[in-house]
């Protein structure tokens, strides 16, 4: 291992800010804090990006390793015990100060700060959370704070963070038990799922419910338990269809929380304001789509989490347990399982509709929800004058804001397709599938194949610089519309990677 | 027959609402009348057969249009009009004009119906508005000069920085901070644990704008250091970074120098 002595802080800022960039979080969302009068800094629901870098993702938070030393060996990290890179580790005074400073020049929203394992977890939870005591508690600072929970650390100290931190998050790093097993051999999931397990018990204690199976209530109480006992009950519903390999976080114990051991400091911004989230790896290993958006759906539900990330492999170390990559991160996945998130939490949808374990991967050339939609003609078309909220989010082409428009100016009008193309739905995917006032917007005979190839005419929006080039070429397959088998292609060729990093 | 007339207003809300009385008491019929905003060399053509005529900003007019305006409507369609006369757009006086005939007629529902013209437009205009203000909170850069005043340079499309000034005092409220428009020569001044206020920049000294101060360097270097380093190269995608941070902002940004 190379430890430099006497390293400047900007050296150490590119070290530690480059051993930070794979984590996917970056977002300032999901806490509205008003300026405190006199220290520096306040936070806003919504977030706010304050860059973006040369590969388009936002920046929004100093996103730096406390240190980048790791007795942990985890196969496709860049700072991983064996690997022979610049070690460097920041004293929490340095921290505060650049954190300070890039916050006055209005560079970032606040700090994400994660960690190499240093010593220990619990050496290192204690660095994270001193770091952030003195940030709050001697330089004031009430902007927004991203930090780590280190699996394996004491709870305690877990708790102790958790008063200053607004997001905390543990990562998932794989789907299922046993890829993490063979790629993080010092991690286990039970350590992951419990800090999780922690917070989420924290933060519903800290807002006054009380817990399942923990502390019983009683009527009188007054709690809102709406929320959180339709959750509960929600989850014992998906526990029945539950995929084996992910039954460890679907069967979570809500029990074991140590919450309320630690007084809240004296400036009480509560426990983890905006929740927690978590992050797996896409592509390291062979878990399928079904697979992965199930994991994310049982994490939403059981653990409460604001936010799952899917990051794309990014092949750094050469090991033979990992994939061996040739055409780059698998991004248009990655994409996919981010829209198919988006339908989790926003549309209504839940995994089981959108995959199955005879189907189950997305559609490379479609998005899931037209992908849905063509599974489910006989639920179109919808007259949109009448549906209800959640009937319109399931047509194509209308999303979260034009179907709020909806509702909203139909109050007072019936509306024509000249009305919802001005409201924002898009016409040339939504016409498929929806009346206006009892019509139709053309003839359209309403089959599987036909609108289909139609829609696959109109080009879908993907984000810049992801080529859906591989789909392309099989242009052929519009004819008989089994786009099962663009899914069987795309997914054999990365289990074919998959082997032959295995060298098999 | 009546003929045209076209009211040219001052560039400000107030201009825009004293246009709004003038136009509606004129008797005039809406339809022959026209809000036009004198701005700059922009003059607009000139027609024939209409009338021109200058309005002069009257307290008394502005007040009894905001009256009606919550009276009649309501208060979130007063902040929209507000919203909408900062706008870049050439005809937002005259959108704002059409917004409160319809506003007048059908009262508070206004705000619904979203699928009538002038209420599009009126949403338009504000959307784009807040979109700007918003990825100014963002993009705006503070560098600090003499004394350890912190000074931002921004060229904004619409008139944004009253509606930023709220964000940063609250944020900054310890700091004293300029926010200077470059375009309309208008700053935004903080003083420490003060009120925010509103000026136009012949105040400013802006030779010593120019005086950074010793350690400023050193943290600049440190953030295009940072910015450089957390980009993932396999992931590079220059056409996401441009559609996700347009050109436009970046002359002011200290990483993209």
């Amino acid at each position: 291992m190379v430890i430099q002595e006497n390293m400047t802080v900007q050296k150490k800022l590119e070290i530690l800010s480059d051993a930070a960039k794979y984590d996917v979080a970056c977002t300032s969302s999901g806490v509205d804090r008003k300026g405190s009068g006199s220290g520096i800094g306040n936070s806003v629901a919504c977030g706010i990006c304050h860059t973006f870098s040369a590969d388009g993702r936002c920046i929004s938070l100093l996103k730096i390793l406390l240190t980048n030393e790791c007795i942990f060996d985890c196969k496709y990290c860049m700072n991983r015990a064996s690997n022979d890179v610049l070690r460097a580790t920041f004293s929490p005074e340095e921290i505060c100060n650049l954190t300070i400073e890039f916050y006055r020049r209005n560079y970032i929203e606040g700090l994400f700060l994660s960690a190499g394992v240093l010593k220990s977890p619990d050496y290192t939870m204690e660095q994270m959370l001193k770091t952030l005591r003195m940030l709050r508690e001697e330089y004031h600072f009430n902007g927004y704070i991203h930090c780590k929970a280190v699996p394996g650390a004491d709870p305690v100290i877990v708790e102790m963070t958790g008063w200053y931190a607004d997001r905390m998050s543990v990562n998932l790093e794989l789907p299922t038990a046993d890829s993490l097993k063979m790629l993080a051999p010092n991690k286990t999931r039970k350590n992951i799922l419990k800090p999780m397990k922690q917070i989420q018990i924290g933060r519903l204690e800290n807002k006054g419910m009380p817990v399942f199976n923990r502390i019983p209530f009683s009527e009188e109480d007054g709690y809102d338990t709406g929320r959180y006992l339709t959750t509960a009950a929600k989850a014992q519903t998906t526990s029945d269809i539950v995929l084996p390999d992910i039954s460890d976080i679907v069967t979570a114990d809500p029990s074991g929380s140590s919450f309320g051991l630690i007084k809240p400091p004296s400036v009480n911004r509560g426990f983890v304001p905006a929740g927690q989230s978590t992050q797996m790896i896409i592509g390291a290993t062979p878990e399928s789509d079904y697979q992965i958006i199930s994991v994310a759906e049982a994490l939403y539900q059981k653990f409460d989490l604001k936010r799952v990330f899917y990051s794309a492999y990014i092949s750094i170390n050469d090991d033979s347990n990992l994939p061996a990559l040739t055409q780059g991160p698998p991004l248009l996945r990655e994409h996919r399982l981010y829209q198919a998130d988006w339908l989790l939490r926003f549309y209504g949808f839940q995994a089981s509709e959108l995959l199955s374990e005879n189907r189950p991967n997305f559609n490379t050339l479609m998005d899931p929800k037209c992908n849905w939609a063509l599974g489910h003609l006989e639920q179109f078309p919808v007259e949109v004058n009448k549906a209800d909220y959640y009937t319109l989010l399931r047509i194509p082409g209308v999303g979260v804001k034009s179907a709020q428009r909806i509702v909203r100016a139909r109050k007072s009008a019936n509306l024509t397709f000249e009305d919802l193309k001005k409201i924002g739905v898009v016409l040339k995917r939504a016409l498929y599938f929806i009346t206006c006032n009892g019509r139709m917007m053309y003839p359209v005979k309403i089959e599987e194949n036909y609108i289909t190839s139609m829609l696959l005419q109109v080009k879908e929006k993907l984000p810049l610089g992801i080529e859906a080039a591989s789909a392309y070429k099989q242009l052929s397959l519009f004819d008989n519309a089994d786009f099962t088998s663009a899914n069987a292609d795309f997914r054999s060729l990365s289990q074919d990677n998959f082997l032959s990093g295995l060298g098999g | 027959m009546s003929e045209k007339k076209v009211y040219q207003c001052e560039d400000s809300l107030e201009g825009i609402l004293t246009a709004v009385y003038d136009a509606w008491s004129s008797r005039n019929g809406h339809g022959n009348n026209e809000i036009r905003i004198l701005s700059g060399d922009y003059q607009g053509n000139m027609e024939l057969f209409t009338e021109y005529i200058i309005v002069k900003n009257s307290e008394e007019k502005i007040s009894k249009v905001i009256k009606a305006v919550y009276e009649k409507i309501s208060s979130e369609a007063y902040e929209l009009i507000c919203s909408a006369a900062c706008s870049c757009e050439q005809s937002r006086g005259d959108d704002i004009y059409r917004f409160l005939i319809v506003g007048f007629s059908v009262g508070r529902e206004i705000v619904d119906q979203l699928h009538n013209k002038y209420v599009m437009r009126i949403f338009e205009l504000t959307r784009n508005v807040s979109n700007e203000a918003h990825h100014l909170k963002g993009f705006l850069r503070f560098q600090e000069i003499e004394e350890g005043i912190l000074v931002a340079k921004i060229a904004p499309k619409n008139d944004v920085i009253r509606i930023l000034a709220p964000h940063f005092s609250d944020r900054l409220c310890q700091e004293n901070f300029i926010i200077y428009d470059e375009n309309r020569n208008t700053a935004i001044v903080h003083g420490e644990s003060k009120a925010w206020f509103y000026t136009d920049s012949s105040m400013l000294d802006v030779d010593r704008i120019k005086n950074i101060s010793e350690r400023e360097e050193s943290i600049d270097i440190m953030w295009k250091a940072f910015f450089q380093t957390i980009s993932i190269k396999e992931r590079e995608n220059k056409n996401l970074q441009r559609n996700n941070l347009p050109i436009r902002f970046r002359s002011n940004m200290t990483e993209f120098e």
